[in-house]
């Protein structure tokens, strides 16, 4: 998907990554450890609520090899993630923060689309 | 800023999490209730197994009302995973005792749901769950009156034939 910077909305910032909303293309891109990925709204909640679901502190405590990575695929993105136990907390907090700008811009428009005239009679 | 996420769902994403819990609750009933069917056709009570059998179906339907909804109102519905099912029961009247706690069960996680939607001001999902909430009534009403059923006849001699052969006829008028 082409990425066009003059139309990103920056949703949020940590030093580990961010998160864009595409206002021409309807999705959000991710930028994670020097990549992209652009998601469709859809795909974003879904793949937020994989990050969250994943158990840190029985990685931790596993000691086989297998455990100190976890694989995650988003069908759309075209990319896979392979992320340690710190990356995936760097994710969950970009993420997390990310929901929480959307959730806000939502209760915004919410409250500039309500007219005061149709109850203040 | 466009506001993405109203264009893509109506529903918020603690209400779609917990429609999505009671995708699952349902299918959970529906699934017991398939497992009591066999257990009461392998007891020998052909009527009480059509019961339970008929009891899955409606379940499952209640379950696909969920799922659609969730997915009608632009969210995601998850196919749920069913764990815990069991084979056994301890006995007649145990079978029906259980079925009574599951509508109960249902019938309380669905106030918390009409709770959460009346607090999150969701009145179009409120107005959704009225159907089932009603639905309820009739669901602890006959598996209650079977229950009584057992007080009234008895287990001893022919009474579980008797009792067997009553519970197709329990039914909830509403009047």
């Amino acid at each position: 998907m082409c990425r066009n910077f003059n139309c990103l909305d920056e949703l949020y910032r940590t030093e580990f990554g961010a998160v864009y909303q595409c206002n021409l293309k309807n999705c959000y891109w991710l930028e994670f450890a020097g990549e992209w990925y652009s998601l469709n709204v859809s795909d974003f909640l879904f793949f937020k609520k994989e990050v969250d679901s994943i158990d840190i502190v029985s990685m931790l405590v596993d000691s086989s090899r297998h455990s100190d990575v976890v694989v995650l695929q988003s069908y759309r993105a075209r990319r896979c993630f392979v992320l340690n136990a710190v990356e995936i907390l760097q994710l969950k907090d970009l993420l997390s923060a990310a929901r929480f700008m959307i959730e806000l811009n939502s209760v915004i428009q919410e409250c500039l689309s309500y007219s005061p005239s149709t109850s203040v009679k | 800023m466009k506001d993405l996420l109203r264009l893509k769902t109506s529903l918020k994403e603690e209400i779609e999490n917990i429609l999505n819990e009671q995708i699952k609750v349902e299918a959970h009933s529906s699934s017991i209730y398939l497992a009591m069917s066999s257990w009461c056709d392998d007891q020998g009570l052909d009527y009480s197994a059509q019961f339970f059998e008929k009891q899955a179906a409606e379940e499952r339907v209640h379950m696909m009302k969920f799922f659609k909804y969730v997915n009608d109102r632009g969210g995601r519905a998850i196919s749920p995973e069913i764990k815990n099912i069991p084979k056994d029961f301890e006995s007649f009247r145990a079978v029906f005792e259980m079925a009574l706690e599951q509508e109960m069960h249902v019938t309380q996680q669905i106030n918390n749901i009409a709770d959460k939607c009346m607090k999150s001001k969701d009145f179009v999902t409120f107005q959704f769950l009225q159907w089932f909430l009603e639905e309820q009534i009739e669901e602890e009403y006959v598996a209650r009156r079977i229950l009584e059923i057992f007080d009234v006849v008895g287990e001893e001699g022919t009474g579980r034939w008797e009792i067997d052969k009553h519970v197709q006829k329990v039914s909830y008028s509403g009047e």
